[in-house]
């Protein structure tokens, strides 16, 4: 449980201390990029819950979402279609989803009836 | 799939997305995200029309000039009387700043070494300085000091007469260039407080410096003159 917390600590002091940088151009699509991804982590960790969790599914959702994502808002942006609200309501709607099913496992087994194995 | 390697992906996979999340936190903080730059593009468009009609306005004002320059000749022609108004009309723009003017005096050119450094009241402490000293007619970035000038700061910018200015400044000011510069370099004087700011003063004395007259347009829409009482 607290090894994707440390990854995402670990991740957040990489991208402040390498001079990683978006040209201002892209930063709309970089922006959609990182939802999808969060909620490709949210979906991850609420499959493991669930016992789940698949490895090749994970990871290729997360970069596949990602990528996708960003493609879609780029291709949108190009048409004048606003693709992005697209990603961001379905990505956004499902980030909570997932957040609420994991707060009900958490919550359960703070709580200790149901309780779930590790 | 065992538990193990599992949880490395979603590790791995979260690091990555940690370093997408403090990368465009970065560029957020940098650019300000897209509304500010909605903003932007909002304000030069406004930028663009309001320099277009200030540069219609300036023309108006180099033909009313051209105008006011026509009777005053004309007025010259009718004989002494006119002559001597002349004069005295003549007198009166240069103390309103209505004419360019040369003489001896200083350029000074006030510099920054960190941005920002420079904030308006700096200058208005120059500009303080100088009339102190006896400066007869002061400039800045070719924007004559006159009564009404104002000196403030707009955005990123130093507004003086309504136009916006960035560093360096360079001032010309005409006067007895031994006093003004004396005035300024005094110890624990403008020069001396600027340097703590890191401001950079370069002090140059001249023998003919031109201050050019103010290019605006002076109109009182309130006062009114009041008749001297016997």
């Amino acid at each position: 449980m607290w090894l994707p917390i440390l990854g995402l600590i670990l991740g957040l002091a990489l991208g402040y201390i390498l001079p990683v940088n978006i040209p201002t151009a892209y930063a709309p699509y970089v922006s959609i990029a990182v939802l999808a991804a969060l909620d490709s982590v949210f979906g991850g960790v609420r499959a493991w819950l669930e016992k789940k969790f698949d490895i090749e599914v994970f990871v290729s959702g997360f970069f596949g979402n990602a990528i996708l994502a960003a493609v879609l808002a780029y291709i949108g942006d190009r048409l004048d279609i606003p693709i992005y609200l697209a990603a961001i309501f379905a990505f956004g709607t499902r980030l909570f989803q997932n957040f609420a099913i994991i707060r009900r496992y958490i919550l359960k087994s703070i709580s200790g009836k149901d309780k779930i194995e590790d | 799939m065992n538990k193990k390697s599992g949880q490395l992906a979603i590790m791995f996979v979260s690091m990555i997305l940690g370093i997408m999340l403090a990368a465009q936190f970065k560029n957020v903080q940098r650019v300000g995200g897209s509304t500010s730059i909605q903003r932007a593009e909002e304000l030069t468009a406004r930028v663009q029309k309001l320099t277009q009609e200030n540069e219609d306005l300036q023309e108006q004002i180099r033909q009313f000039q051209q105008r006011i320059r026509e009777y005053e000749q004309s007025a010259q022609n009718t004989g002494q009387l006119a002559q001597t108004v002349e004069n005295e009309l003549q007198q009166m723009r240069m103390l309103a700043g209505l004419t360019d003017v040369e003489g001896p005096g200083l350029i000074i050119t006030v510099d920054e070494n960190i941005p920002m450094a420079i904030q308006y009241d700096n200058l208005l402490t120059i500009v303080n300085e100088l009339n102190a000293a006896g400066a007869e007619a002061i400039a800045i970035n070719e924007e004559r000091i006159i009564a009404t000038t104002e000196i403030r700061n707009a955005g990123n910018h130093i507004n003086i007469n309504t136009t916006p200015y960035s560093p360096p400044y360079v001032f010309k000011v005409i006067g007895d260039a031994e006093n003004l510069e004396k005035a300024l370099t005094l110890r624990g004087g403008v020069v001396d407080m600027l340097s703590t700011y890191n401001i950079t003063v370069r002090i140059q004395k001249t023998d003919k410096v031109t201050v050019p007259k103010y290019a605006g347009a002076i109109k009182f829409k309130y006062a009114k003159p009041v008749p001297p009482k016997e």
